[in-house]
């Protein structure tokens, strides 16, 4: 009986559930899609990789100690003659001396492409075994200095057909060569949008400067012969500081670094997928309570003819279910659209993401069952509670609805929550119970809770908040503006609920945007003032600068001093002796002092010169219990020990981290192939700027990668990466803030729906339907800006909170940054004229009689 | 149910002495008016031809039993509904001709609305509510009329409550002050005293009974209660969707005998 009642009454109200049913399904999708992303973009990677290594039997390669390529860290080379060593071993049948390094492939037009997005590879080409995933599709393999085979994915990005002559930059700068071949993989798929270039092997390492070295030695083993004890005899032939693995064992590792990363990829899209699903289990609640108290009539009638209050409360509760199901289920499968949306965005923001299948894991369907069908239980269980309490005579009194439901004001349960929200937030940033783990507990939870808290306490505000909001509204606009200003704050409660789904968005996009925005000051500020330097050129292309760039820069009189900056990896014993990761950067001693200011306070650069001279952070020396004169025993990435003396101390370490040593010490301790992060360098006095600049840019010329600017073009790009960054954000947050209009849009809906009579009445006396129309578009306006204030004000808390919690060293300035919030209260208003496009339509769409005549 | 005061009163004098005067202009007038519901087999006319004019300056009730079309002619004469054929005339304008702003602004400035219930909106006072057609319409409020109108209906000191404060009464009395107080042409009443206990209900037929005579205002009311149309200066009978009868001047018998012949219960 019920079931059918509860049949009858979805269909009834179709619209109404329709609107349900969207909310609870994007909520879901997002949910799930973050999951579906994470876990597709996994699976392609470990499916790439084990490809890769698939024909591999034994790597050779030199040992990282203390740290990992995921710090950052870039292995020593193996020295070439180590390839004769290995192919010696018993069992080995073919040894591979690889390497990848920089080649980027210029285009028709003369630009070079991936530009400073995904990788551009050199390699050398060796006859890939018949069983490997990866062959040469088209044409042959390159014989000689001039030839050259790219991959697929650069042929298609470039146009290039086999016999052409194609430039690519290399170390040395740019060459021609020959495309005599493409080779690709068989099933198609890029890697993260990378382009390779192969070169005969026999040439590769003059052509990609690696002369006498090689990354990795490939080891293919005789057939028949045991992996396990060739390896081992491999083992037992090299010198120190190398390894060997097997093609598993790398594969393995490379998943799990990527996997690092991608987790931490996932993390970041499930925090936004959980703020989106919270956003819409406010507007899930939301409609649930008004329609609810839209039918308290219905249900007291219900209860009138006999129904016990536990069939009205299951009435409630299955019908919502049915809902439920049917959305999560929608859901589910939308989150596969949300997880190619994703994609599709990041791409146009210029992330090179590899095409995914789709990978849709038991886990997430789970979890987004638990989601949605929990969100729409939670929602539903309290008001089907209090409407089965109604007392049936209830069924004879109009005035019954929305109001009837609510406990009181919640002043009291409001500022408790507020208060324990706000306490475990600053407990998250300031203490760090437990660390990272601390901070995300603490200060997620606590951020949700301090939502929930202002939600209630936003009842209670919302009637003088919505009626200051709506003076002005009301001044300008009239009448319709009245209307639309006391029907915005008739129901506090209902208009708190609707603008807190916006309040959520709206408070996270300023707290980030306070955060960038400190970032970015604190950075160029700190900038302004530690570097000297006229000009700063950076590196494009993710695996630093050739030699070649520093050493024509030094070559130009128009420069008075000139250094670049490298770095290593190593360690040195921490406080509690156990050794401590740290990153040290190598400086030209001699130039340093003229191109930066990092606050020296004691000793200075030239301490460097001797060759183990380091200098030391203040704080980091102070931890490390470490003085001007004393000796620390550092071990580089390599396995090479130094003892080296701190020279002196410095007070900022914004520039390049904690430790500086020479470029000398740096060459004698490490064999990478040298490459550097940046390059700095001044103007000698007495040259123009225009003289400079022309100098400077004709000795960067040949190198696309090397990308020169001043410090004020510098510290713009900086500016730029952090409007990025809060783009991403914003668009992360986008489909919460699409949610909160939509929350918008459907309470307005049913308000226009409950108000029949009035708005009946209202046109019967004159009022227009543009008058009408208005005074909803304006309701909605007062409620958006309402979100949007408390959004506003809570947000610029967390964030001023957020940004007082990192270092100084990363933020020492707050900037509240004005302009954006102004241009979210205008986006606001517009967007909330949008939602209210729909309810305004259906309210000025009615007959009059009929509304009238509406009981 | 004790019987309501029936206003006691003399013929007019002036309605014999100026009999041959010129006809008495039409406030509202209906000419062959026809509304059909439905279509084919299932076809139903609301409204089967009427042809009615209510006198400018006069109360007019309109009675019929259920399904006699008296709402449904209301509703047209007021420019709520349309009909299928025949024509509505307001102050000389056909409202077949106007579109929906035009017969929005025809409400706002020449037609008064009473209805039975829910007259009022509620998140406006009482004052707002009265004022609401010519602030919506941007016109100045005629502050001494206003005060007239108040004065009138003795809302004085309910300005500035809410519908929700006020009485059932008070209510529809701030109700007919707002037909009043922007001088319509006309003002249309569809079952004013419907949900009102008899002695609230005979206070605003009273204010409606005054406001003809003290201020010369028209009214068109629909009702199916004689004592109520006995207010009235003209009573006239509709059934299956054509004028019957008619009854100047009537007294609560006269209708009572009236509404017998038609098969009222």
């Amino acid at each position: 009986m019920i079931f059918t009642l509860a049949r009858k009454s979805l269909t009834a109200r179709w619209g109404r559930n329709v609107f349900i049913a969207l909310a609870i399904a994007f909520g879901v999708s997002f949910v799930s899609g973050s999951f579906v992303l994470a876990d597709s973009v996994r699976a392609t990677f470990d499916e790439l990789f084990d490809d890769l290594t698939a024909t591999l039997d034994l790597q050779v390669r030199a040992q990282l100690q203390g740290v990992n390529e995921t710090d950052g860290a870039v292995r020593d080379p193996v020295p070439a003659p180590l390839l004769d060593v290995v192919a010696a071993v018993p069992g080995v049948s073919k040894v591979e001396g690889q390497f990848s390094r920089f080649a980027q492939i210029v285009d028709r037009d003369g630009d070079a492409i991936g530009g400073g997005g995904p990788p551009t590879f050199g390699f050398a080409w060796y006859d890939p075994p018949p069983d490997s995933v990866f062959q040469l599709d088209e044409g042959v393999a390159p014989v000689g200095p001039d030839q050259v085979v790219i991959d697929r994915p650069a042929a298609d990005l470039t146009d290039y057909r086999v016999g052409d002559t194609i430039p690519i930059i290399v170390d040395t700068g740019l060459r021609d060569f020959t495309l005599v071949g493409i080779a690709g993989r068989e099933d198609g798929q890029d890697v993260g949008g990378a382009t390779t270039s192969f070169f005969d092997a026999a040439f590769a390492a003059e052509i990609l400067s690696a002369e006498g070295v090689f990354d990795t030695l490939d080891v293919t083993i005789d057939d028949g012969a045991d992996l396990d004890t060739v390896k081992q005899a491999v083992a037992a032939a090299l010198p120190d500081n190398t390894e060997v693995l097997t093609g598993q064992e790398v594969g393995d590792e490379t998943s799990d670094q990527l996997g690092t990363i991608i987790n931490a990829f996932g993390t970041g899209l499930l925090i936004f997928a959980l703020v989106t699903a919270f956003v819409s289990a406010f507007i899930i609640n939301n409609v649930f309570g008004i329609t609810i108290g839209q039918r308290l009539r219905e249900l007291a009638l219900l209860r009138s003819i006999g129904a016990n209050a536990k069939q009205v409360r299951r009435l409630i509760v299955i019908e919502a279910m049915i809902v439920a199901v049917i959305a999560t289920v929608g859901g589910v499968f939308g989150g596969l659209l949300v997880a190619q949306l994703i994609i599709w965005l990041f791409n146009q923001a210029g992330a090179g993401f590899p095409s995914v299948d789709m990978l849709l894991l038991p886990r997430t369907v789970i979890v987004s069952v638990i989601i949605g069908i929990g969100v729409v239980l939670m929602s539903v269980v309290l008001p089907a509670r209090r409407a089965s309490r109604i007392p049936p005579v209830a069924a004879m009194r109009p005035e019954l609805g929305f109001e009837a439901l609510t406990a009181g004001k919640r002043l009291v349960g409001g500022a408790v929550t507020t208060g324990i929200g706000v306490t475990m937030f600053l407990v998250g940033l300031f203490v760090r119970p437990g660390g990272t783990p601390g901070l995300a507990l603490f200060g997620g939870v606590g951020a949700l809770l301090t939502f929930v808290g202002i939600t209630s306490l936003s009842t209670t505000v919302a009637l003088p908040v919505s009626r200051a909001i709506g003076a002005p509204i009301e001044k300008i606009f009239g009448v319709p503006g009245k209307i639309a200003r006391d029907n915005a704050s008739r129901s506090p409660r209902r208009t708190a609920r609707t603008a807190s789904a916006l309040m959520i968005g709206v408070a996270l996009i300023s707290a980030a945007a306070v955060f960038a925005y400190s970032l970015r000051d604190t950075f160029t500020s700190v900038l302004e003032n530690s570097i000297n330097a006229d000009y700063i050129v950076t590196d494009q292309s993710f695996v630093g600068l050739p030699p070649a760039v520093a050493e024509s820069l030094y070559s130009i009189p128009e420069l008075s001093a000139v250094s670049p900056l490298r770095a290593i990896r190593g360690t040195v014993p921490g406080a509690d002796g156990s050794p401590e990761g740290i990153s040290i950067a190598a400086v030209d001693p001699v130039t340093i002092p003229d191109l930066v200011n990092l606050d020296v306070s004691e000793g200075d650069f030239g301490g460097l010169e001797s060759g183990n001279g380091v200098m030391v952070y203040r704080e980091t020396a102070a931890d490390l219990r470490l003085g001007t004169g004393d000796s620390v025993d550092v071990t580089y990435q390599n396995g090479t020990e130094a003892t080296l003396v701190v020279s002196g101390l410095f007070d900022d370490n914004s520039l390049d981290g904690d430790w500086y040593i020479s470029l000398d010490e740096m060459s004698n301790v490490s064999d990478q192939a040298v490459r550097d992060q940046f390059i700095l360098a001044r103007v000698a006095e007495g040259v123009t700027p225009e003289q400079a600049s022309a100098a400077v840019e004709a000795a960067v010329a040949t190198f696309p990668q090397a990308q020169l600017q001043d410090n004020a073009e510098f510290r713009a790009e900086v500016s730029g990466q952090i409007d990025q960054f809060l783009a991403l954000i914003t668009i992360l947050l986008s489909f919460a803030i699409a949610l909160s209009f939509f929350g918008i849009a459907v309470t307005l809906a049913l308000s226009v729906f409950e108000r029949t009579r009035e708005i009946g009445l209202l046109r019967a006396v004159g009022m227009s339907r543009r008058q009408l129309r208005r005074s909803i578009r304006w309701e909605a306006v007062i409620v958006a800006i309402f979100g949007v204030v408390v959004g506003a004000v809570v947000g610029l808390g967390m964030g001023i909170a957020l940004s007082m919690a990192v270092p100084d060293t990363v933020i020492s300035q707050i900037t509240v940054p004005v302009p954006i919030l102004i241009f979210v209260v205008i986006f606001a208003v517009i967007a909330a004229v949008l939602a209210a496009w729909y309810p305004a339509r259906k309210a000025s769409k009615m007959d009059v009689l009929q509304a009238i005549a509406t009981e | 149910m004790k019987p309501l005061r029936e206003r006691d009163r003399l013929p007019r004098m002036s309605s014999v002495l100026d009999a041959p005067a010129a006809p008495p202009v039409a406030a509202a007038e209906a000419t062959d008016a026809r509304k059909i519901y439905g279509s084919g087999d299932a076809q139903v006319a609301a409204l089967a031809g009427v042809t009615f004019a209510c006198e400018q300056g006069k109360f007019t009730a309109i009675m019929g039993p259920s399904g006699s079309g008296k709402s449904t002619l209301l509703h047209c004469l007021a420019g709520l509904d349309s009909l299928t054929s025949g024509s509505v005339q307001i102050d000389g304008v056909d409202l077949s001709r106007l579109n929906d702003k035009q017969l929005t602004e025809l409400r706002r400035t020449k037609v008064g609305f009473v209805f039975q219930a829910f007259n009022l909106i509620p998140t406006l006072t009482a004052k707002e509510n009265m004022q609401l057609p010519m602030m919506l319409g941007g016109d100045a409020v005629d502050e001494a009329w206003f005060d007239q109108v108040v004065a009138t209906v003795g809302l004085k000191d309910r300005l500035k409550h809410r519908p929700s404060e006020l009485s059932g009464g008070q209510q529809q009395r701030v109700a007919v002050a707002r037909a009043l107080a922007s001088k319509p042409r006309i003002i249309f009443a569809d079952e004013p005293t419907g949900n009102l206990d008899s002695n609230s209900g005979g206070e605003i037929l009273s204010f409606m009974r005054s406001a003809v005579d003290e201020l010369g205002q028209t009214i068109v009311m629909v009702t199916h209660d004689p004592y109520s149309a006995a207010y009235a200066d003209r009573v006239v009978f509709l059934a299956d969707g054509l004028v019957v009868a008619e009854i100047v001047d009537p007294t609560a018998d006269q209708i009572i005998d009236q509404m017998k012949q038609i098969g009222h219960a």
